[in-house]
């Protein structure tokens, strides 16, 4: 079940973020999603800012851009 | 260059089952405005361009095999049908699996053109016709008592009026007519929904709709009933499917022509959301393999229209034998 973008080169922006957030930053998402994990019963806004702060961090390393 | 709003949309999302509408009139104004069918029209038509036809059969997994599942249902009817009339056919996934010693001629009904003729009629080993149209507004295209066999297969889940729909579907068909369905429906994407709503909530402080209300599978007997249908077969498969991470589902969705077509739908989803969501999905439901899995829930229904010659279940009650006896 492989769509096309994984085997070829991430072009696209959207490719390059899948890319980035699913190996670059693997670490910090899975930080990031343990948070959530933990607390998703009675998740409110920015209840795990610090870890996405650290994804979010590597993210905008990684795609070479801020927003 | 995407511009990203920051503010924060507090959308509501709507009830996630659909609950019983009133059939007021067969053509009466739906009651419901769930989806837009403009917009599911349009992303049908552009993903079988030209350019993305490739991409479209790439993505015909799902629909295939949902295909073969229904046509199992249909070959346990012993009837020779001369057109069976295929309702939201999309490129043909079940009109292909028709056998000529069964089916004559299939009517193909679609209201995106392109699908519709992504396929050549080589494919097909019985006739083939095939009309662009509107599934909710079946009369306006089919007359009343005109077909001895509708199928539908996965397209009813963007229907709006779906009561509206199905009393259609029992009109076009002749006395002693049969109604076989496939939608998605109950548990489909909750994975993909969930994610997305956590992520939402916690980077952004609200939710949006962005995966469909699914109809109940509990609801589609009383839904068959109240259109009119008789001897009533409703059963529920699902489907798991295994994908690298969120972004190839989303991607493969929209393939399929699967996007977001809820009315109210934010045009965009902030990167931050996405990336929340993705990493969200993969620690709540990933695999050991590292794979992310999606469930899509399928209720097959088969209905027949109502005929003074057809066998009818007997009386509750009105048994000579206990089955506790026989078994």
């Amino acid at each position: 079940m492989t769509s096309p973008s994984t085997t070829t080169t991430a072009t696209k922006p959207l490719q390059r973020l899948a890319l980035h957030s699913t190996s670059t930053c693997a670490s910090q998402a899975a930080a990031y999603g343990k948070c959530i994990l933990a607390t998703y019963t009675d998740v409110k806004k920015d209840a795990c800012a610090e870890q996405f702060a650290e994804f979010g961090k590597c993210l905008r390393t990684a795609m070479k851009r801020k927003w | 260059m995407l511009s990203f709003h920051r503010h924060v949309l507090p959308r509501v999302l709507k009830s996630r089952s659909r609950p019983l509408a009133s059939v007021a009139d067969t053509v009466a104004p739906t009651p419901y405005l769930i989806f837009d069918r403009y917009a599911k029209v349009l992303q049908k038509d552009r993903s079988a361009l030209p350019n993305r036809v490739e991409n479209s059969r790439m993505v015909d997994y799902l629909r295939d095999e949902i295909a073969d599942r229904l046509t199992e249902r249909m070959l346990d009817i012993k009837r020779k049908f001369n057109t069976v009339l295929d309702l939201g056919s999309g490129p043909g996934h079940f009109a292909k699996l028709l056998e000529t010693e069964t089916t004559q001629k299939v009517v193909m009904f679609d209201s995106s053109r392109n699908l519709l003729h992504r396929d050549p009629d080589e494919e097909f080993k019985a006739e083939v016709e095939r009309i662009v149209g509107d599934e909710e507004n079946l009369l306006a295209t089919i007359p009343r008592n005109s077909q001895e066999a509708v199928v539908s297969c996965l397209s009813l889940h963007w229907v709006n009026d779906l009561p509206g729909a199905l009393t259609q579907i029992k009109e076009v068909l002749v006395p002693d007519g049969v109604f076989l369905g496939a939608m998605f429906g109950g548990d489909t994407l909750f994975e993909l929904r969930t994610s997305l709503q956590l992520a939402e909530v916690e980077r952004e402080g609200g939710i949006s709709p962005h995966v469909s209300p699914m109809t109940d599978t509990r609801d589609v007997s009383n839904l068959l009933g109240r259109a009119g249908f008789t001897l009533l077969t409703v059963d529920i498969d699902e489907i798991k499917v295994n994908y690298p991470s969120m972004w190839e589902l989303m991607e493969d969705l929209q393939a399929m022509g699967e996007s977001n077509a809820i009315i109210g739908r934010r045009g965009y989803v902030h990167r931050d959301t996405l990336a929340a969501a993705s990493a969200i999905y993969r620690e709540m439901y990933g695999g050991e393999d590292g794979t992310i899995p999606a469930t899509f829930q399928i209720i097959y229904m088969i209905g027949w229209k109502p005929s003074p010659n057809q066998p009818k279940s007997l009386e509750r009650g009105s048994a000579t034998k206990s089955l506790k006896d026989i078994l």
